[in-house]
């Protein structure tokens, strides 16, 4: 590989030679097949067999997925066999009865187990949350087997749906314009799509018997309640609905210990059986007595600690309903166990190594989960099985560093065994320690894509902030602030015992603002995709005589999509509390504990965010219309109307001008100032106006996920230059493909120009050159980048570091390139993976060198 | 009689089991694909039966 070019720097040469040596003898374009190390042979052979449930375009990558029968059919023969019953129990009983009859299952040298349909190759479905996405199923290779039997469920569900009992609240028109999926997504009882942060810590730290014991006090003592002298009935009605809620949880609680217990026997008949190895035999007989003991009791060791983790996660997020996400703050969640077996070695004894090999586990298992997503949502996460971040770093509720040896095994682990499942997210403090900073710096260095970056007192603050808005005055204290992760890529969220998001409904949802922007300019009309009124009549084109009036208009469209999504996220709330109970979650939460309430129900933190997707593409053609039309008088409405309705063909001169209009992310005065009064004035100050379910203020979050080629493919030419079908920007604050020339110091510049403060979080994806970070000076560049990042006062920024060569090779061969990983907008994939047209957008990233002025800025020593 | 109780897969629930119910046993198998072995356990009677029964030795 060629070396970086040198450069001159306070009056001296700076050369770039590897900080490897060797690596100027690799191919540039084979580097990353070579950098997996595996850490055993046993993570090496799973990495090797891993049955990926990728998807892209909407199609599962591997052969072989299929859709499952076993949970839609054990949860709607109880939830038809106990008509009747309150809801909430109806619910603990339909999802215990999947956990008493479903197949449980394991794989060769797996540790960590648990899965969520009957086959490994299998994912699950959820009739009762969505039967439109059973039906899309049906209609597929994938579909579930017998179809009889699934067509019967979905007749059954086309009733009783989440969908079904969503829709009557809607005119046709206003239906139509959500479900087209184009400036903004479906109301959320379309799909049933949740995210949520489980309380991991309460089934850690109590095991599910003595959540049980609780629930059966809270009855106890209400039933005394009911019982004793001088009937209040304002007082003592909600007891009934509590009693219930607590009886669900019992229920649940039960279920869950009990098919856990029966992972345990399967383990030991294995071993008793089936296993000729007596290493592994001994292994096995191991993971009976974990699986036995966990998560009905506290965990009391770092083993013990995964295992629980996971049953959590397959309950709160595949098996009671699913939901996308991976929210935890791994390192300070995991600490004292870590110290019980790596430090202290008072339980399950184990080394820093074997530790690492356990991460790498867990990573390999969260790579081949499956999640039964509509086809939708398996179009706009292209590469990727499901949404996966989990959070490390940091601060701790007494601000000293939250990064910890159990935050380098976490790094190390993903850095050798290189799966882009799960994503990390590091938050970023002057305080945290260097050795960990550096292990960071790897992972990117090494083309992960990940950690993503987040400000760490930013994020801190905003906890505090919204907090002021809890309903029942009870949101987090300025210590509890700092346990957070991102609640799915980007927004950050609480984690604990209680106070964290449940719910979707609560945070996200989505507006696609380049479409929004694009059906302004048609005074609300789509004409190039779905030909409808997708919006108000807010005036021709031809009628906006001021940038002011353009504005304006433009702040009409994007207000009515706000309210309609966030109408659409509380109505599919109050569905939810009604019908969509979560007993499990409830129970694993302390606040739900103590109230009787479901955790549907129970909002203490707010946490308000509406994803706003396509903002740059919006700003660049509001840029080029005020330069060109308002400004200098150059083209005419009128012309514009015609070039974009002719995709620009034939006004190429034209094109050429509005391409070459200024463009945000250059530190460029013109075009950033109304990238500052869009985030700002519409972006943040229109959906400051909205106040959810919650009580919170909407906050908006700029990412793109992977939407910025779907939807692009739905939004027509825009006056930025875009054709009709390119992609859109990819999310949140990114300058548009290869627009950003001026080097990575004026990006950081043109971004600190927007007060971040209104935004709940807004994605910065920055492509840094291989050479340079793989050089000698690598790590102190970037550290100094980082440093300079974080005083600007941006909350985020993620790194791909991938050379064009190398994508392109892989682009040739994919079948020599299943490690070369590349950071997508919120998330990382398996670059072959994903769709040739998201290829081609990360390809044509501006690849930023580092050059004497940047260095200059960044006051970097070399 | 090819019922589960004399299947070479059928293994009875412990009585002290959460799940204890007479008769009632795990029925695990062992599969095999491209991505190699795995083992399914499924809940089953000792009077149910299946397409795999396999005398017990
Ligand atoms: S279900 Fe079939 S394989 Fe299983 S124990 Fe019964 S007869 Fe044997």
């Amino acid at each position: 590989m060629e070396q970086a070019k040198s450069i001159e720097y306070k009056g001296k040469v700076i050369d770039f030679p590897y900080e490897k040596p060797e690596e100027k003898d690799i191919p540039l374009e084979h580097l990353h097949q070579k950098m997996a190390n595996p850490s055993t042979g046993r993570t090496k052979r799973i990495k090797d067999r891993l049955r990926y449930k990728h998807t892209a375009v909407g199609e599962f990558c591997e052969e072989g997925i299929r859709g499952g029968m076993e949970r839609m059919r054990y949860y709607t023969e109880a939830y038809k066999a106990s008509e009747g019953q309150p809801e909430v129990i109806r619910r603990a009983l339909s999802v215990a009865n999947i956990l008493n009859k479903c197949t449980v299952l394991m794989q060769e040298d797996e540790f960590i187990v648990g899965y969520n349909a009957e086959n490994p190759n299998f994912v699950p479905l959820y009739p009762e949350l969505s039967h439109f996405t059973v039906m899309d199923y049906m209609q597929s290779k994938y579909s579930p087997q017998p179809v009889e039997e699934a067509q019967e469920i979905v007749d059954f569900w086309s009733k009783n749906s989440l969908l079904a009992r969503g829709m009557g609240y809607y005119t046709q028109e206003e239906l139509l314009r959500q479900f087209i999926f184009t400036t903004m997504e479906a109301p959320a009882f379309a799909s049933g799509f949740n995210s949520i942060v489980p309380p991991y810590e309460t089934v850690q730290e109590d095991g599910l018997l003595k959540r049980i014991e609780l629930a059966e006090a809270h009855i106890k003592e209400a039933i005394e309640q009911l019982a004793a002298p001088y009937w209040v009935a304002s007082e003592r009605m909600p007891l009934f609905d509590k009693i219930d809620v607590w009886r669900s949880m019992i229920i649940i609680d039960k279920a869950v210990i009990a098919w856990a217990r029966r992972y345990s026997r399967l383990c030991k008949i294995l071993a008793e059986n089936f296993e000729a190895d007596p290493k592994r035999k001994e292994e096995l007989l191991e993971m009976a007595d974990i699986n036995h003991r966990i998560p009905a009791e506290p965990c009391k060791g770092l083993k013990d600690g995964m295992q629980a983790k996971w049953y959590t996660y397959l309950m709160c997020h595949a098996i009671e309903r699913y939901a996308s996400g991976y929210a935890q703050k791994e390192d300070k969640l995991l600490w004292p166990l870590y110290k019980a077996s790596v430090i202290d070695k008072t339980f399950q004894p184990m080394t820093h190594q074997q530790a690492v090999e356990l991460f790498e586990l867990e990573r390999l298992k969260v790579s081949e989960h499956g999640a039964g997503k509509a086809r939708l949502f398996r179009e706009v996460f292209p590469g990727s099985n499901d949404l996966f971040i989990l959070a490390v770093g940091g601060t701790n509720g007494d601000n000293s560093d939250g990064c910890n040896d159990c935050t380098d095994a976490i790094l190390q682990a993903a850095i050798n065994i290189r799966t882009p499942e799960p994503s990390i997210v590091f938050r970023w403090h002057p305080k945290g320690r260097l050795k960990t900073k550096r292990l960071v710096f790897e992972c990117i260095r090494d083309g992960m894509g990940f950690p993503s970056i987040m400000h760490d007192v930013k994020g801190t603050n905003q906890l505090i902030y919204l907090s002021k808005f809890s309903k029942t005055g009870n949101g987090v204290t300025p210590e509890e602030a700092h346990d957070w992760a991102n609640v799915l890529c980007m927004s950050p969220g609480h984690v604990g015992r209680r106070k964290s998001q449940k719910v979707r409904t609560e945070g996200a949802g989505t507006i696609y603002v380049a479409k929004t922007f694009e059906i302004t300019l048609n005074n609300g009309f789509d004409w190039s995709y779905a030909n409808i009124q997708s919006g108000p009549e807010t005036g021709k084109l031809t009628d906006l005589k001021t940038f002011e009036d353009l504005w304006e208009a433009f702040r009409q469209q994007y207000l009515y999509a706000i309210d309609m999504v966030n109408r659409g996220k509380d109505l599919s709330r109050h569905l939810e509390i009604r019908f969509m109970q979560m007993p499990f979650v409830s129970s694993i939460d302390d606040g739900c504990m103590e109230l009787g309430m479901d955790a549907n129900e129970l909002s203490e933190q707010p946490n308000p965010w509406t994803n706003s997707i396509g903002g740059i593409v919006t700003v660049n053609s509001l840029v080029a219309m005020k330069k060109l039309i308002y400004d200098d008088k150059k083209y005419t409405l009128e012309q514009l109307d015609e070039a974009l309705h002719s995709n620009w063909v034939g006004f190429e001169e034209m094109h050429k001008d509005f391409l070459n209009a200024p463009k945000f992310g250059n530190d460029d005065e013109y075009a950033d100032a109304i990238a500052k009064r869009y985030y700002e004035e519409i972006c943040a100050g229109e959906m400051k106006k909205i106040f959810n379910y919650s009580g919170g203020p909407m906050m908006p979050v700029g990412q793109a996920v992977g939407t910025n080629v779907e939807m692009g493919s739905r939004t027509g030419p825009t006056p930025d230059g875009r054709f009709g079908g390119e992609a859109h920007d990819d999310g949140g604050i990114s300058p548009y493909y290869g627009t950003d020339k001026k080097g990575p110091t004026a990006v950081l510049r043109s971004v600190a120009k927007i007060n971040s403060e209104g935004q709940k979080a807004n994605l910065l994806n920055q492509r840094l050159s291989q050479p340079q970070m793989r050089s000698k000076h690598g790590f102190n560049i970037w550290l100094a980048y980082m440093n300079t990042w974080f005083d600007l006062d941006i909350d985020h920024v993620q790194f791909n570091v991938v050379s064009t060569e190398e994508m392109k090779d892989a682009q040739r061969e994919p079948e020599k390139h299943g490690d070369l990983i590349v950071r997508i907008a919120g998330y990382s994939a398996r670059f072959v993976d994903i769709n040739t047209y998201q290829q081609n957008t990360i390809i044509s990233r501006t690849e930023q060198d580092f050059g004497a002025e940047d260095l200059e800025y960044l006051g970097v020593d070399l | 009689m090819s019922t589960c109780s004399k299947c070479k897969s059928f293994f009875a629930v412990p009585a002290d089991a959460d799940d204890y119910a007479e008769g009632k046993g795990d029925c695990v198998r062992e599969e095999k694909d491209e991505k190699g072995k795995f083992w399914l356990s499924k809940p089953v009677m000792e009077n149910g039966t299946c397409e795999f029964f396999k005398e017990k030795n």
